[in-house]
């Protein structure tokens, strides 16, 4: 074996294999970022023209919530292909990692039922604090997370998903679904996007050192 | 330098592509044969072949766990085997400097995924 030949099939070995077990895969946030699009887009739709706000109605939420099972089933496939075969330490923290942001997300659930309950507010205000919250809190889960592993991109994009949620719930309980649906959707696309651009840079990479 | 320098061992394709492969996992980390196998697309024969040359040389370790149909053989690289890899991509790099134009390693380690730094 040439030592050109050596080097191209090294990194394109690594390349690939790191692409198989990494869930992260553009297509997931292809996927979401339709999700969020449609899901928020469909309740905007409903309530944008609600003088009061009432809240979406059941179908509009149905529609909602059934985009969100499908979200989580691409992120479970993806994962569970992803990290087929794998065993040992990272697997015992992913574990650890997953009780623990269960267990952050039931304490921040908590807060918003005490802060709901401190005092009679309107509809809009609970749509609010169990949306944006709910997005915030996600997002701060998934910050910390990303901290302690140093994956900074994840750090960041979980800031921007905080941010969109901040200015949904500034936006009030109509405006919050568009800005949440517009806001996630163009994040989410950019985030694939970045990730097509470095899965392309890596086959670059690869060509450049070996081909 | 020539093509010598490079470890006998690990400079064989199918050999290369299983320590490229279980490099990019973490420490503390195994994969199953079966996936490693999909991984590099080698027959289940030829595989446990380059295994056992790689597993007698202190480079990878092979753990089986249940028994039967149901039992499962992992694959892990060793500290040595890692260091081995690394070791082969310098000299890989160091070769293709002297042959060719190909830009300059900024590095003599692996990158923190296992590549070859470029």
């Amino acid at each position: 074996m040439e030592p050109r030949e050596a080097a191209r099939l090294l990194a394109q070995t690594q390349a690939d294999a790191r692409r198989s077990l990494d869930f992260r895969a553009p297509w997931v946030s292809l996927v979401a970022a339709v999700v969020a699009l449609a899901g928020f887009g469909i309740v905007w739709l409903n309530v944008r023209n609600q003088h009061p706000f009432t809240g979406p109605s059941p179908a509009s939420l149905v529609f909602f919530y059934a985009l969100i099972a499908l979200r989580i089933a691409t992120v479970i496939f993806a994962y569970t292909r992803a990290r087929t075969g794998i065993s040992g330490d990272s697997v015992e923290v992913q574990r650890h990692e997953a009780a623990a942001m269960g267990a952050a997300l039931l304490v921040w659930y908590v807060l918003l039922i005490a802060i709901a309950s401190s005092a009679h507010h309107s509809t809009g205000f609970y749509w609010s604090l169990g949306l944006n919250g709910t997005l915030i809190a996600l997002a701060a889960i998934w910050a910390g997370r990303s901290a302690i592993h140093k994956t900074w991109p994840q750090v960041a994009l979980a800031a921007a998903v905080a941010l969109i949620a901040a200015v949904g719930a500034i936006a009030g309980p109509r405006g919050m679904w568009l800005v949440n649906g517009v806001g996630l959707c163009v994040l989410l696309l950019a985030d694939a996007a970045i990730g097509t651009w470095r899965r392309r840079g890596t086959q670059t990479h690869t060509v450049r050192t070996g081909a | 330098m020539t093509a010598e320098a490079l470890d006998p061992l690990i400079h064989v394709p199918a050999r290369l592509q299983i320590m490229a492969a279980l490099a990019t996992l973490p420490d503390g980390d195994q994969l199953s044969f079966k996936r490693l196998q999909d991984m590099i697309e080698l027959t289940p024969g030829n595989l446990i072949t380059h295994l056992r040359k790689l597993e007698e040389a202190g480079y990878l370790t092979t753990s089986k766990t249940g028994s039967g149909p149901a039992s499962r053989t992992s694959v892990a690289l060793t500290n040595d085997g890692r260091h081995a890899l690394e070791i082969y991509a310098t000299t890989l790099r160091g070769l293709l400097n002297g042959v060719s134009a190909v830009p300059a390693a900024s590095g003599s380690h692996l990158d923190r995924h296992g590549a070859i730094p470029g």
